[in-house]
């Protein structure tokens, strides 16, 4: 059988090849995120990592691409194995444990997060499951500036569910 | 008959908004430059 030309994307078993270059690995990397192949994405993230064990972009591309790909339980481990590495997950871990349904975990995960846009809208989230109401539309209220798409949709849902549905009318004209 | 159509309330819908912001990494300065092209020139 002829060989596929694009067998680089393997690692190579015989040991008198040099592993391909990590330049190229990355090319190739950002070719299958730009396709959305997360699967393929995380398996060059992986090839980076043999090569170079703890660079922060291939852990965090691997990261995203299994979350991506919706394996959230490898994405989970993957982010406990890389604990011993300085930079911080806390992030995406506290979106994988939302994912599994660990509401308390994750709030306790995105407490050591500065805020911003993003954990914000993932602790109102979280505090949405919750049932923790009141929490969650403070949250959105502090958010209604940040331009964020379709936020009105959850913060409608936030009211709704807290019994101040009277006041959705006057929400949606404000973020007008 | 039939009967009219009758609004039913339902469950308000909730968005995983938090998803958008599970971004990649730039990998621009990871991948090999291209040869002498448009941009590197200007940041020379």
């Amino acid at each position: 059988m002829a060989p596929k030309p694009k067998d680089k994307l393997k690692p190579s078993p015989s040991s008198s090849q040099p592993p391909p270059a990590i330049e190229d690995l990355f090319t190739s990397l950002s070719k299958h995120i730009q396709r959305s192949d997360f699967e393929q994405a995380a398996k060059v993230a992986d090839q980076v990592l043999s090569i170079a064990p703890g660079d922060e972009d291939a852990i965090r591309c691997k990261v995203v691409a299994l979350i991506k790909d919706d394996r959230i339980e490898d994405a989970l481990s993957m982010i406990q194995s890389s604990q011993k590495v300085p930079f911080d997950f806390g992030f995406f871990k506290a979106y994988c444990l939302y994912r599994q349904n660990k509401l308390d975990e994750a709030l306790e995960s995105l407490k050591r997060q500065e805020g911003n846009s993003a954990t914000m809208l993932l602790e109102s989230q979280i505090l949405y499951r919750l049932g923790k109401m009141d929490a969650c539309m403070d949250i959105y209220q502090k958010l209604q500036k940040s331009k964020i798409d379709s936020i009105e949709i959850n913060s409608v849902a936030g009211l709704v569910a807290s019994g101040r549905a009277s006041e959705v009318q006057r929400m949606l004209d404000t973020l007008r | 008959f039939p009967p009219a159509f009758q609004a039913t309330p339902r469950n308000p819908i909730v968005l995983d908004l938090a998803y958008n912001f599970i971004e990649f990494p730039s990998l621009e300065n990871r991948m090999k430059k291209d040869k002498k092209g448009f941009i590197s020139r200007l940041w020379r």
